[in-house]
């Protein structure tokens, strides 16, 4: 218990270190958008992957317990307001960090294996800032971004099952998809996912920076930043929705 | 009884073995001596079946190992031990349970006691008597190979490979390393094939030594007639790898040049 | 899109030779319920955290989405069909594969770069039996038993957040959640958390015995295992929910 405590006083002042380094020159701008780049290319076909098929299981299930109250023409909204506000921002932030999450602690857990970060600084350039500062904002931006690819592709999912597969009309479909929506539910998921991203960053460069113990050592930050980043973002969810989407007992 | 027939093997666009022939002799050490990156390490595991050739044959105990089923590759390789080059040892395990490691997978019928006393043996031999409860991370690179090669010769094999025996040693270790491989030649007296890059070991342990460069095969001699080669490659490689003397005893310690 | 086919491929190559040689050599004896054990507790802190704070997530969207409707009684229906059918299975897996996946993936592609792996068939032992047999099984045994935890802390969380943050009668809550699930819906649940545990033991072994070299092939084995086996289970979550679930109530 006190491990954790400590822990997390530790992540404090890296996170702490980092935020400081971000606003003072020189300012890296291109690392930050060749790190910001290639995270979104790099996750953007696992997210896809992920949301659509997750969208027809939410048309599936939908149908089939809707039709029992003959409520079809309700799914349209469900699966929309459904994607947009958690189904999307938590795909697409799990895959941020199963991906660039750990292929950045990967990455700069290797650099430090290998005291390449070590030659930075001997170098008198602030590995921090160069290598650490880039790739949090670039998470930070790229979840977002993903989180809107993902809800294209939830909402698509599920259309394709609905029309497709369970021969549902198109033209009631997108006519209804609006029907229940309101501007929280298009911002909100940004808003999350930002704040995941900003997260998953700051988690799995923490992670990748302090590894220790030769190539184990490395396969021990990708574990610990898949698993913490994962609890964290699950948790943040928790109370983001709550306060977005405000439940207050009538 | 370890033969290579006609052995070719390239990865890619690198050939790596060229028509190799090569017979190895039974009961004697052989040492394959050649520059990095010519493809000794390649040609010791396509002994032991790690890698298979592209054409040719090559024959342990009757067996092609290019064409063997996995249960045929599995029953010569039990008679065969292999030093890896960092010792590849299970980090998990302790000492003593990397030595008897191959004892509880084929001599189940030993009792642990037996094991143990087995195990305890071997790594008395190899100089580390006592250790067999020691964690194995803590083991300094030396210590490493000194308990892989308790582990090579705890089923009491008919051959040893050693992968580069010497490497990432300091000069004083190499030298234990060097001893110890000749107190094992003399106690075992079993094949021996020993890849290498460091000649001066090399000379004094083999019995043999056959030479790769870029590929091909170019010399394999008794060592005696090998130091005396009028080969240039030969000769190249053994004078660019002799410790040069630092004053006149180290002169009287080096191999016999013409 | 060649790439990824062909890399199915191999994968699918490797899984028969799996199924080869623990035909032919069986697992190590004794270290499989070892395993077992040992996922299952190292698991179970964040599997509580993750069911937990998921269950408070549907039950608040399952409110907002009911309310308008005057359904928002329905939320102990819409919590236990959603959670028990799909989040359940999902969120096992997801944090199987985040946990024992990368220390699968790492463990063997540490062993494979520092030669580990070819000294064991050096030594005449099959390192696909002996490597991956016994976490597979462990893996496949624990799998129920953690589906049926999730179900029961999200469902816990639900309740909590239904009566204490949103006020609803607890009783109706949990009136509609058992009205709603029956039986077999355990049993598929943990089903296709089984079936998912099975691709993610093999995705990540595979990914960690074609590791690359040095502790980059280690860090980019760990990536790829977990993202691999986290799409392709969530892939194959529809034609599984399809095949148990599609047509018939």
């Amino acid at each position: 218990m006190l491990n954790a405590l400590a822990a997390i006083g530790r992540f404090g002042r890296f996170s702490g270190a980092i935020a400081t380094r971000v606003v003072r020159r020189p300012l890296f701008g291109r690392q930050v958008v060749e790190q910001t780049w290639t995270t979104t290319t790099r996750c953007l076909l696992p997210v896809v992957a992920v949301t659509f098929p997750f969208g027809m299981v939410m048309a599936l299930q939908g149908l089939e317990i809707f039709r029992l109250f003959g409520a079809e023409r309700m799914l349209a909204s469900l699966i929309s307001i459904a994607t947009l506000r958690e189904i999307s921002p938590v795909l697409a932030s799990v895959l941020v960090a199963a991906q660039g999450g750990s292929s950045c602690a990967a990455s700069l857990g290797a650099m430090r294996i290998k005291e390449e970060l070590d030659a930075t600084e001997v170098m008198a350039i602030d590995a921090i800032k160069y290598h650490v500062a880039p790739r949090v904002i670039a998470m930070t931006l790229a979840c977002p971004l993903l989180n809107i690819a993902g809800s294209v592709s939830g909402v698509a999912g599920g259309y394709s099952t609905a029309v497709f597969i369970k021969g549902e009309s198109g033209g009631i479909f997108m006519a209804e998809l609006w029907s229940f929506m309101q501007p929280v539910d298009l911002y909100g998921g940004l808003l999350k996912t930002t704040v995941f991203g900003l997260l998953i960053g700051l988690i799995s460069c923490y992670h990748g920076y302090r590894a220790s113990g030769g190539a184990a050592g490395v396969g021990k930050a990708v574990n610990d930043t898949v698993v913490h980043s994962v609890v964290a973002f699950i948790t943040m969810n928790y109370f983001l929705t709550s306060a977005l989407f405000g439940a207050v007992a009538p | 009884m370890i033969e290579f027939k006609n052995v070719s093997k390239a990865f890619g666009s690198n050939v790596v073995l060229r028509d190799i022939s090569l017979k190895i002799p039974p009961g004697q050490t052989t040492a394959i001596v050649g520059p990095s990156g010519t493809g000794k390490s390649v040609a010791l595991k396509h002994i032991v079946g790690l890698l298979r050739p592209d054409e040719g044959q090559v024959m342990c105990f009757g067996t092609d190992m290019a064409t063997a089923t996995e249960a045929e590759l599995f029953a010569v390789r039990r008679r065969f031990g292999m030093l890896f080059q960092d010792g590849a040892l299970f980090d998990s395990f302790s000492v003593g349970e990397n030595v008897s490691f191959p004892l509880e997978h084929h001599a189940p019928e030993m009792s642990a006691d037996e094991r143990r006393a087995r195990v305890d043996e071997k790594l008395r031999l190899v100089g580390l008597p006592g250790i067999y409860d020691r964690p194995t991370s803590g083991l300094s690179g030396g210590q490493r190979k000194r308990v892989g090669l308790a582990r090579a010769i705890v089923m009491e094999p008919e051959v040893i490979l050693f992968d580069e025996p010497n490497s990432g040693l300091d000069p004083i270790t190499s030298d234990a390393i060097d001893a110890l491989i000749q107190e094992m030649k003399e106690a075992l007296g079993i094949t021996f094939i020993i890849i290498s890059h460091d000649i001066v070991g090399t000379v004094n342990v083999a019995d043999h030594i056959a030479m790769l460069y870029d590929g091909n095969l170019v010399a394999f001699e008794p060592t005696d007639r090998f130091v005396r080669l009028d080969n240039e490659i030969v000769r190249k490689f053994l004078r660019r790898n002799l410790i040069l003397p630092e004053g006149p005893d180290d002169v009287a310690r080096l191999p016999e040049l013409k | 899109m060649t790439a990824v086919l062909a890399g199915l491929g191999r994968y699918g190559l490797w899984c028969v030779d799996f199924v080869r040689a623990v035909w032919v050599h069986g697992p190590p004896k004794g270290q499989t319920l070892h395993e077992a054990f040992r996922i299952g507790i190292k698991s179970l802190p964040i599997l509580l955290i993750i069911s937990a704070f998921v269950g408070t997530n549907l039950a608040l969207q399952g409110y907002n989405a009911f309310k308008p409707l005057g359904g928002q009684r329905l939320v102990g229906m819409f919590v236990a069909l959603a959670g028990v059918r799909e989040l359940a299975p999902i969120i096992a897996a997801a944090m199987i594969a985040a946990k024992a996946g990368t220390e699968m993936a790492s463990q063997i592609g540490v062993m494979r770069i520092r030669e580990q792996v070819d000294a064991l068939e050096v030594m005449a032992v099959n390192p696909l039996a002996f490597l991956v047999a016994p976490r597979l099984i462990g893996i496949v045994l624990m799998l129920p038993a953690l589906t049926l935890i999730a179900i029961f802390v999200m469902l816990s969380a639900a309740y909590g957040v239904s009566v204490l943050q949103l006020g609803l009668a607890g009783h109706e809550f949990i009136q509609f959640a058992t009205e709603s699930i029956q039986p077999i819906d355990f049993f598929y649940g943990a089903l296709k958390a089984m079936f998912f545990g099975l691709i993610i033991c093999t995705v990540s072994c595979y990914f960690g015995f074609h590791c690359g070299k040095g502790p980059e092939g280690v860090g980019v084995a760990t990536n790829r295992a977990v993202v691999t086996s986290s799409v392709i289970c969530i892939v194959l979550n529809y034609f599984v929910s399809e095949l148990l679930y599609g047509g018939a109530l």
